[in-house]
């Protein structure tokens, strides 16, 4: 199972000093949270897509291209690609880039984004956000698959004899996650391709999670991929810790009180009881984490929201040492118990590579068999 | 007959509820013979005034409130009352239906509804058709054609009870209706009503 980290890439103000970081700080801080993360033993690193402020990650491949230069382990991801407003041919040239460069430590995970006016911008229009995310991800899906493209669909001018350049790495194509909140519709296309699908979690209820989970499972065996046990999960969850949950409690409350998203809203502890955010101990995140489980079932990636509210960079680093030393650990641990072996573990590039040379191996078998030269 | 009424009266008691209360009980004694009595539960607003609010904040209702929409989709008849502010309902009682349209956009989709609304005066009592009954519209319910409103003065004048009557009248002929002629209604349930992906995918294709 693999334990990561997301970013909104909010610029946000501390509400405890009201400063306010400048965008350098910002996304240099989050390229630190990055190396944190991987020195602290975390698989995943993952950043959001934004064109709008207080959000800074505009040009994803650009700060994974540069983190992945200064690792060695992590797998670069995003949360998420806004497979709606980007051309997929853009996607599909920048993430095999990517693939290159990173050696293949790299997946990435669609959205179609929420933020109304960002449509307009890229020429598109946010009642087709499904229809955009459909037709658009089918033609990306060819692109890192098919060497020459001849398409023709509703939103992008057609291509004739196109090939997208560079192939992927090793002809393996980057593993793909569909991240959605409420669209049932996404779901289902993550389980029609057999990809992944992750749940945002960290603001909603678990029952609803639970659905939108069981629905992806089941449609996912429905198309052949595999026992709904065997589709590929991935969940968010959003922690605050210090070794004394009080002290945990006192010292997020005022980021939490004035929070984007939740700010104003419910009580720190309403909250906390209706969804998935921890604040507390290490121990209080462990347990609540291992629940997941419970109404996800056994599951491949979780991913944690740390840095934003306006957390100090200093904040975030101890977090995550926290997170690392002290919480994936056991959680590593804890979900490897009662874990069917036949539950995959997320797929990686190694993974889908030794998936396709198993796969060429058996065709050419085949083949011989039956006398026919490949 | 599941009837569910609608309050946003804020004082306790309220001339609101007492409206909401005198509809609801002839709309509950209008039954044929035989028939099982009708179920009445009273959602009084102020009490999920900040579950309300929270909703536009959180995006999800808490789980009282969620109860609340549940029982207002579940409904065969809803009786709706507010007390008229600056000139319409009040912003309590559409944020309520507000709240529960993003959580079920078809909650109220075919539901009789009767609309009430009380005042200190008469002068605003066209409140009913004027802001009332096109929320309802909006919200696809079957808004009965008598809807009630008390001024203050109402409730020493002849006229109220007849208009309660008739109006009460009107819900319970239509909610009779339904509840006989229908299963009880569940929330609209989305993850029910997928659509197979090839099909939405072949949707865009050019020529198909």
């Amino acid at each position: 199972m693999q334990f990561g980290i997301f970013s909104v890439g909010d610029v946000t103000p501390d509400p405890t000093t009201g400063r306010t970081p400048t965008e350098r700080e910002r996304i240099k801080a989050m390229v630190a949270i990055a190396l944190k993360a991987e020195e602290v033993g975390l698989d995943v690193f993952a950043t959001g897509e934004h064109h709008n402020p207080p959000f800074v990650p505009s040009s994803p491949t650009t700060m994974l291209g540069y983190i992945a230069a200064r690792t060695e382990r992590l797998v670069l991801s995003t949360s998420t690609t806004l497979i709606t407003t980007n051309d997929p041919v853009k996607i599909a040239e920048d993430f095999a880039m990517l693939q290159h460069l990173a050696d293949g430590r790299v997946d990435l995970m669609m959205g179609r984004g929420n933020t109304g006016p960002v449509y307009p911008w890229f020429g598109k229009d946010i009642r087709e956000g499904i229809n955009l995310a459909v037709e658009n991800y089918n033609l990306l899906h060819r692109l890192w698959r098919e060497d020459v493209v001849n398409w023709e669909g509703t939103f992008r001018t057609p291509l004739q004899g196109f090939t997208s350049t560079p192939r992927p790495l090793d002809g393996v194509a980057p593993f793909v996650w569909h991240g959605s909140i409420r669209s049932p519709e996404i779901a289902e296309q993550a389980a029609f391709y057999g990809d992944g699908f992750f749940h945002n979690n960290i603001f909603w209820p678990a029952d609803h999670t639970k659905r939108m989970v069981e629905l992806y499972r089941a449609r996912y065996a429905h198309y052949g991929h595999g026992t709904p046990e065997q589709a590929v999960v991935g969940l968010g969850g959003q922690v605050f810790m210090r070794r004394n949950s009080q002290d945990a409690v006192r010292e997020f409350r005022p980021y939490f009180d004035v929070a984007p998203v939740y700010g104003h809203g419910p009580s720190l502890e309403d909250f906390t009881e209706q969804t998935p955010l921890t604040v507390g101990s290490p121990q209080q995140v462990i347990e609540k984490t291992l629940a997941f489980r419970d109404y996800a079932g056994d599951y491949q990636r979780q991913l944690f929201l740390m840095d934003h509210a306006g957390l100090p960079l200093k904040t975030v680093l101890e977090q995550l040492d926290l997170l690392g030393e002290e919480v994936v650990p056991v959680l590593r641990e804890e979900f490897a118990k009662g874990r069917p072996a036949t539950v995959p573990d997320a797929p990686t590039h190694a993974s889908l590579l030794a998936g396709k040379a198993g796969k060429g191996a058996k065709a050419a078998t085949a083949a011989d068999e039956e006398g026919v030269r490949v | 007959m599941r009837l569910v009424v609608v309050s946003a009266g804020l004082s306790v008691p309220s001339s609101t509820r007492l409206l909401a209360d005198r509809l609801a009980a002839v709309a509950a004694a209008d039954r044929a013979a035989g028939e099982p009595a009708a179920e009445v539960r009273v959602i009084e607003l102020r009490d999920l005034a900040v579950d309300i609010a929270h909703t536009f904040t959180t995006g999800f209702p808490a789980p009282p409130l969620a109860d609340a929409f549940a029982a207002v989709a579940g409904a065969d008849g809803v009786i709706a009352v507010t007390p008229v502010f600056s000139a319409s309902y009040s912003g309590l009682f559409k944020s309520f239906f507000d709240a529960l349209s993003v959580t079920d956009e078809d909650a109220l989709t075919g539901t009789p509804v009767l609309i009430g609304a009380t005042g200190g005066t008469a002068r605003h009592s066209l409140v009913l058709d004027h802001a009332l009954r096109p929320l309802f519209a909006h919200l696809k319910a079957v808004v009965v054609p008598t809807g009630v409103y008390a001024a203050s003065e109402d409730w020493g004048a002849e006229g109220l009870d007849a208009r309660i009557e008739r109006a009460a009248g009107e819900l319970a002929a239509l909610a009779a209706g339904l509840s006989t002629a229908r299963a009880p209604r569940p929330a609209r349930d989305s993850f029910e009503e997928v659509t197979p992906f090839a099909e939405r995918l072949a949707a865009l294709r050019p020529g198909g």
